[in-house]
C-alpha cells in the first residue's frame, strides 16, 4: 500500500506549483476578515442551492473509499475479491490512473486534488484538476441511456430532493478502479451521489456504489468536501512522465 | 505527411463510436420543419450573445496550416522560430505532442475539424469542452487581468470579454512547446499572446479569427483569416482517452 500512497504524493507535488492567486469573489468573510466557511448556503436564481465552486475532498479515502465501512457493508462477489486480492498483492502495478488514463467515477471523489463545480443551462459541470478531464451532469429531466458507448467518467443525470442534488450515473467502463487499492466498477455499475451543501464552506457527498457483478449488495460511503479558495492548474499527466518503470508489481 | 494524416484518421474512428444522441434543445426551425441554421444567434438572458453550444471546425485547414489564405510577407518567423520549425520537419513531426497525448496548446485547440467541442456560458466564466484529448479552458469573464508571470501552461491562462457581438478572448502564460499547427509545426515561445475573436454569425455557424503575438518567435503580429466553425445538433462530446490502448507512438519514427 505503501507505492501506491507514495504515487499519489508525487502527483500531488508535480501538480501544485505555483498558480495566480485570484480571490473567490463573494466569498463571506468573518469580522477578522478570515473565510467565513460556517455561513449560510448561497442559493441559485431559481432557488436551488448553488453548488458552484472549487471543492476539495476531505482526505483520508484516496487509497481505501471502503475505510470506513463495517465488516459484512462490503460484500464482493468471488471473482471480484480474488481480482481485488491481485490488485493489493500486486501493489497497483496495473492502476489506469498510473498509466495515464482517466482516473474515473467516483474515484474523482477521493482523490487529492481540487474540482470546480459550475452550473449551466440544464447542466452542472464538474472540472476535475486530476488528470484534467471533465464530466457533464445533465439536469434537464432526461433518462439514463440503456446502451451507453461506456465511459471512464460514465453518463451523468442529475435532479433535486429537497436541498440534495442527486446524481446517478451509469455506462461506465468494465474495468474502473474506486480507489488507489483497486476496489473495481464493472459495466453493471449504477452509482448515485447526493451532494448537500450544508453551508457555505462545505458539502456532505454521499456515494452509493451499486454494482451486482462486483458486489453481493450496494454500500455507501459519507465524503465531506471543503471550498477551495483557489484556481485549478493544468495537470499534464503524460509530460516528463518518470513513475511507470518504478511499478513493478510482483 | 500521409503518416500524420492517418494517425489523426486513426483517433478519430476511436473516438466518433456509437452515442446517445440526445434532442438539442430551443432550434428555431424553418417552414420546411429543418433545423434553420441561418436564423439569428441567440443572445442570453443580459442581452450578450450566446455561444453555448457544441461547435466543430469546418475542416482541418486551419489545424494544418494556422496562416491559410495570408501571404508568405505576413508571418514571418524569427530566426530561432524558423531553427525549430526546420527541425520539426527534418525529425518527420514525430515529435508533434498531440501525437503523445499531450494538449494542443491554443489556438490550435479549436482547429481540429475531426472533434466537436462545447461552449459552457455563464456571466462571469466561459469554458470550453473539447473533445479531442478531453481538455477543457476557463475563461474567465469577471473583469480580471491576465496575470503577469502564470505558471507556464499548454493551455495558457485565459480572461475574456465583449466587444459588440464578439466575444474576445486574450491568453498568455504559455509554455514554449507547442505547435501552433500541424503540417507547418510553427512554434511558440513563452511570449505568446494569443487573441481569440469569436462571432456567432447565425444560429449555426461561428467564425474564430486568432491573433498571434509572439515577439521571440515572429517579427510581427499576425491575424488568421475567418475560421469557419459549425453547430452541431442533437449530439453529444464523447469521453477521450488518448492513453488507452494507445498503439501508435511506437510507429513514429524519423525515415
Amino acid at each position: 500500500m505503501k507505492r501506491t500512497f507514495g504515487l499519489a504524493f508525487l502527483f500531488a507535488v508535480a501538480a501544485h506549483a505555483q498558480w495566480i492567486a485570484y480571490p473567490t469573489p463573494d466569498l463571506p468573510r468573518t469580522a477578522d476578515g478570515k473565510p467565513n466557511l460556517s455561513a449560510p448556503t448561497p442559493k441559485t436564481a431559481d432557488g436551488k442551492p448553488d453548488l458552484s465552486g472549487v471543492w476539495v475532498t476531505r482526505g483520508g479515502y484516496t487509497v481505501n473509499i471502503a475505510k470506513d465501512l463495517k465488516p459484512g457493508e462490503l460484500v464482493f462477489q468471488p471473482w471480484a475479491e480474488t481480482l481485488y486480492k491481485h490488485r493489493l498483492d500486486n501493489e497497483g502495478k496495473e492502476d489506469p490512473q498510473a498509466y495515464c488514463v482517466l482516473s474515473g467515477v467516483p474515484r474523482e471523489d477521493v482523490v487529492p486534488y481540487p474540482f470546480k463545480i459550475l452550473n449551466s443551462k440544464g447542466e452542472i459541470i464538474i472540472l476535475y484538476e486530476a488528470l484534467h478531464s471533465y464530466r457533464q451532469i445533465f439536469m434537464d429531466g432526461r433518462a439514463l441511456p440503456k446502451d451507453p458507448n461506456p465511459q471512464w467518467m460514465g453518463y451523468s443525470i442529475g435532479h433535486w430532493e429537497g436541498d440534495t442534488l442527486v446524481v446517478q450515473s451509469a455506462g461506465f467502463v468494465d474495468n474502473n478502479w474506486l480507489d488507489n487499492s483497486g476496489h473495481m466498477g464493472t459495466e453493471s455499475l449504477r452509482l448515485t451521489e447526493k451532494f448537500h451543501r450544508t453551508d457555505y464552506g462545505h458539502i456532505d457527498l454521499q456515494v452509493t456504489i451499486d454494482d451486482p457483478k462486483a458486489y453481493k449488495k450496494p454500500w455507501t460511503v459519507n465524503l465531506q468536501l471543503l471550498a477551495s479558495d483557489t484556481e485549478l492548474i493544468e495537470y499534464v499527466c503524460d509530460e516528463n512522465e518518470k513513475d511507470l518503470k518504478h511499478l513493478v508489481g510482483k | 505527411m500521409r503518416r500524420i494524416l492517418s494517425i489523426w484518421l486513426a483517433s478519430s474512428a476511436l473516438a466518433t463510436g456509437q452515442w446517445v444522441s440526445y434532442p438539442t434543445a430551443g432550434i428555431p426551425h424553418s417552414r420546411d420543419g429543418k433545423p434553420d441554421m441561418a436564423a439569428a444567434a441567440p443572445k442570453t438572458s443580459a442581452g450578450k450573445p450566446d455561444l453555448s453550444g457544441i461547435w466543430e471546425a469546418e475542416d482541418q485547414t486551419y489545424f494544418r496550416d494556422l496562416a491559410d489564405g495570408l501571404k508568405p510577407e505576413d508571418v514571418v518567423l524569427t530566426p530561432w522560430a524558423q531553427a525549430i520549425q526546420k527541425q520539426r520537419e527534418e525529425r518527420d513531426h514525430v515529435d508533434d505532442p498531440l501525437g503523445q497525448c499531450l494538449p494542443h496548446g491554443v489556438p490550435r485547440v479549436n482547429t481540429n475539424g475531426l472533434f466537436p467541442f462545447k461552449i459552457i456560458q455563464t456571466p462571469t466564466l466561459i469554458v470550453i469542452l473539447y473533445e479531442q484529448l478531453g481538455l477543457f479552458r476557463q475563461i474567465f469573464m469577471d473583469g480580471r487581468k491576465l496575470g503577469n508571470d502564470p505558471n507556464p501552461s499548454w493551455l495558457g491562462y485565459s480572461t475574456g470579454k465583449w466587444d459588440g457581438d464578439i466575444l474576445v478572448v486574450d491568453s498568455s502564460g504559455f509554455n514554449d512547446k507547442t505547435w501552433l499547427d500541424t503540417f507547418k509545426g510553427r512554434p511558440a515561445s513563452e511570449e505568446l499572446h494569443v487573441q481569440e475573436r469569436f462571432r456567432r454569425t447565425s444560429f449555426g455557424n461561428m467564425e474564430v479569427r486568432a491573433t498571434i503575438d509572439d515577439p521571440k518567435a515572429f517579427t510581427k503580429p499576425w491575424t488568421t483569416t475567418a475560421q469557419k466553425m459549425h453547430l452541431l445538433l442533437d449530439t453529444e462530446i464523447l469521453e477521450f482517452t488518448c492513453n488507452e490502448n494507445e498503439k501508435d507512438i511506437q510507429h513514429r519514427v524519423v525515415r
